[in-house]
């Protein structure tokens, strides 16, 4: 007894002495150490553990490498060279979905910084749950290194204050060239209802990308006939009213015995066995499964149809239950977007995961040149000027001398429809032109989700009779076999005794 | 001091918490959203739509389907494994017992991304029969926990009693439909609980395998998702009640045998 008495008293000192510790610490203004917590998606960042033969050289001489996790390397940076007068720890975790994200949020989880998607932003906005960033952020490197054209976007939807983008892309369809019939089959979300392919394609498992894709069937006619200016392109596409969605759930119940599947992550590897020839993807996936393809000998290409993209943004978000008035704590937030936007950085990111990063600037566009310029003695013909200035800069000229093999020009139009990992990361002007925001569902997401509920689940009046049959047949035959058999089975069994023995009757 | 001092039962203190942090108080949300709304007012409405709706009817319905065929084919298959094992002399017999749990050591995403590619293989296309996939693929996994208890239970079942049997007259059919069966049944009941109620709600193998159709556990998901805690909550209720009834339904038949009580839950 004494001996416990003993720990006790031990481990009780221990504490004490930690505690004062911790709050001497807290006192010296010099050492106080601010903890951001950072929250992401999963394989959202450089990780760093780059091999040497990764070690990207660009023409102008700059070289890039990714040695460790970006966060490590901020925390680095901003504990040694930096001078902000504190310390930062990064901790980093990660979200699956933007909703997985708002449920932690709900449920208390809370963090400084994250980065959720457009309709989430805008969800959170109007939650009041977003800190506004500070009037020095506005000269900080993102700000002077974001392209022209997303920091128009964020500020037509009023977002500039609140957020910085982070990646952005358009939804599209990888798909396999050698095994389309026709190239017009993966120029239209109609793909998904083709018989031709029927059990060949996948949709996305999630109930925005479904119903937009729906919504691309549902108007397909009038999208490809008529030129709609870009505002009502957005009401189209961002229809929720009741009529819609019963058209909605008709068409996504008609795709769902049609696809192959509805995946969430297995789409990349099913592309690449070419178990399916065409799959709904993100624009920075596709980009990884066509560089996976690439890499297995098998040429796939990304193609966005010509009803509607949608155009999608991430961005990094302060959260005032993180940052609570703490202006150490938001300057290291703002510091750590600002490190992400160094070009080198969103280099190494859009390497590293594929998406398109929303920083602009001679890096990153020296980057894409050394990635998808062609060769200095390539065949003239061969080369096509791929034109990017509306990202880099409408001062300059930004102009890529990419592979013409790799595009699929329509000879009317001269338009670029379709084509592989420059056009999914950079979209053409006409497919700008046609993309759209797809904002929140607000106060029609319990009618959207049970709409999906009712494609997704087996209604009982949609059984059968015969199966009906067959099961109810069956539970009462192995109701009635157990039956006899605990009555002792005397009804049904003779036993016959073994040789030599004679039945002795009872 | 005396109210101090260390004894025995303080050793289930970790236990006891542990309870009920992480099973007794979470069964009290669960209950809280089941019968309230969003606004977090109490209504009955949760439970109203889920006996109402012809969807999450049929799921349920699905849901039954898929966990009793698993179930069947599971003891179909595992009985008789299960008795060669127990009964037979062989002496590498523990080399197999170890080949049919050694499934169970293997990560289970990469054994379903394993069992994907085989029926790919042999199927062609697995999106073409999503029910049989499901049911292959749940077998696949809950196999080891149906051997198990009917290994345990036809192993330690006494020779003696075979013999007696035998040597009254019985023949080989009536032996094992009057003395091995009916001993066995503890086994049975146990291996049939340890597959019956998870299969009923791993919705994993029916997301890898490319099953379309929601079962319980993905309806749960689906309602979290859209922030509606309360019908999930609702949906988690009902399984427990059912698991419950399932337990004590089959608790009834394992009560002659003390022994195997613990291997039910």
């Amino acid at each position: 007894m004494k001996k416990f008495k003993k720990i006790l008293s031990v481990a009780a000192a221990c504490g004490l002495v930690g505690a004062s510790a911790l709050t001497f610490a807290g006192c010296s203004e010099q050492d106080e150490v601010i903890t951001l917590r950072v929250c992401s998606w999963e394989e959202y960042i450089d990780l760093g553990s780059w091999k040497d033969d990764e070690r990207i050289t660009l023409d102008n001489g700059e070289e890039i490498f990714g040695e460790n996790a970006i966060y490590d390397e901020f925390a680095e940076w901003f504990n040694g060279e930096s001078d902000f007068g504190f310390k930062v720890k990064v901790e980093y975790s990660t979200f699956g979905t933007n909703e997985d994200l708002y449920n932690r949020l709900s449920l208390g989880d809370v963090y400084d910084l994250v980065c959720p998607s457009d309709y989430m932003i805008m969800k959170l906005l109007a939650e009041d749950k977003i800190q506004e960033y500070s009037d020095d952020f506005k000269n900080g490197e993102y700000a002077t290194n974001v392209s022209p054209y997303i920091k128009g976007i964020f500020t037509e939807y009023g977002w500039e204050k609140y957020a910085a983008c982070y990646m952005w892309g358009t939804t599209g369809i990888v798909y396999n060239p050698d095994k389309i019939k026709d190239d017009a089959d993966v120029s239209t979300w109609n793909i998904l209802l083709n018989e031709d392919y029927k059990r060949q394609v996948t949709i996305k498992d999630n109930v925005r990308d479904a119903y937009f894709a729906a919504l691309g069937i549902i108007n397909s006619e009038q999208l490809t006939t008529q030129q709609l200016d870009s505002e009502h392109l957005t009401d189209l596409m961002n229809a929720t009213d009741s009529e819609t969605i019963a058209k909605a759930e008709d068409v996504l119940k008609r795709i769902k015995d049609n696809v192959y599947s509805f995946e969430t992550d297995s789409g990349k590897a099913d592309m690449v066995t070419g178990k399916v020839i065409a799959n709904y993807q993100w624009s920075g996936d596709a980009i990884t499964i066509l560089d996976g393809a690439d890499a297995d000998g098998t040429e796939l290409w990304y193609s966005v149809p010509d009803e509607c993209a949608n155009l999608w943004f991430d961005g990094w978000v302060m959260l005032k239950s993180g940052i609570d008035g703490n202006e150490k704590r938001q300057t290291a937030a703002e510091a750590f977007v600002n490190y992400l936007s160094r070009p080198k950085n969103a280099v190494r990111n859009m390497y590293y995961i594929g998406y398109t990063s929303a920083i602009a600037g001679d890096t990153v566009f020296e980057y894409l040149d050394w990635t998808y310029g062609a060769e200095d003695d390539a065949d003239e013909n061969k080369v096509l000027p791929y034109d990017v200035s509306y990202f880099f800069g409408e001062d300059g000229e930004y102009i890529i001398d990419a592979n013409s093999d790799d595009f699929a020009i329509d000879k009317a139009t001269g338009e670029i429809n379709r084509g592989r990992q420059l056009f999914a990361q950079y979209p053409p002007e006409n497919v700008k032109s046609r993309s759209v925001v797809m904002r929140d569902f607000e106060d029609k997401l319990a009618e959207i989700n049970q709409m999906w509920i009712n494609v997704r689940c087996l209604d009982v009046t949609d059984i059968s009779p015969v199966t009906i049959g067959v099961i109810c047949g069956a539970a009462g035959l192995i109701t009635i076999a157990s039956l006899l058999y605990a009555f002792r089975y005397k009804l049904f069994i003779k036993y016959k005794p073994k040789k030599g023995f004679s039945k002795v009757e009872e | 001091m005396k109210g101090l001092r260390f004894n025995r039962k303080h050793l289930c203190i970790p236990y006891a918490v542990f309870l009920v942090l992480f099973v007794i108080a979470p069964l009290f949300v669960i209950v809280y959203y089941a019968f309230t709304n969003g606004q977090g007012h109490f209504t009955f409405d949760n439970f109203v739509n889920f006996f109402t709706s012809t969807k999450t009817l049929g799921t349920l319905l699905y849901s039954f389907a898929v966990a009793i065929v698993t179930t069947a084919v599971c003891l179909v298959i595992a009985y008789p494994t299960a008795y060669i094992l127990a009964r037979s002399k062989m002496k590498k017999k523990y080399v197999l017992l170890l080949l049919f749990i050694l499934p169970m050591w293997i990560n289970f995403t990469l054994r379903i991304t394993a069992l994907k590619e085989v029926l790919s293989v042999l199927e062609g296309n697995i999106s073409v029969y999503p029910f049989l996939n499901s049911v292959i693929g749940m077998t696949y996994d809950f196999l080891p926990f149906m051997i198990l208890p009917l290994y345990t239970s036809l192993q330690k079942l006494d020779n003696s009693l075979l013999e007696a049997a035998s040597d009254l007259g019985a023949n080989k059919a009536t032996v094992f439909l009057r003395v091995t069966l009916p001993l066995s049944v503890p086994g049975i009941i146990s291996g049939i609980t340890m597959v019956l109620l998870p299969s009923m709600t791993n919705y994993v193998v029916l997301d890898m395998l490319y099953n379309n159709t929601y079962i319980m556990g993905s309806l749960i998901g689906s309602y979290f998702s859209a922030y509606d805690w309360n019908n999930g909550s609702l949906i988690s209720l009902v399984l427990l009640i059912i698991i419950f009834i399932v337990t004590l339904v089959t608790n009834r038949f394992s009560d002659k045998d003390a022994n195997n009580k613990g291997a039910i839950l």
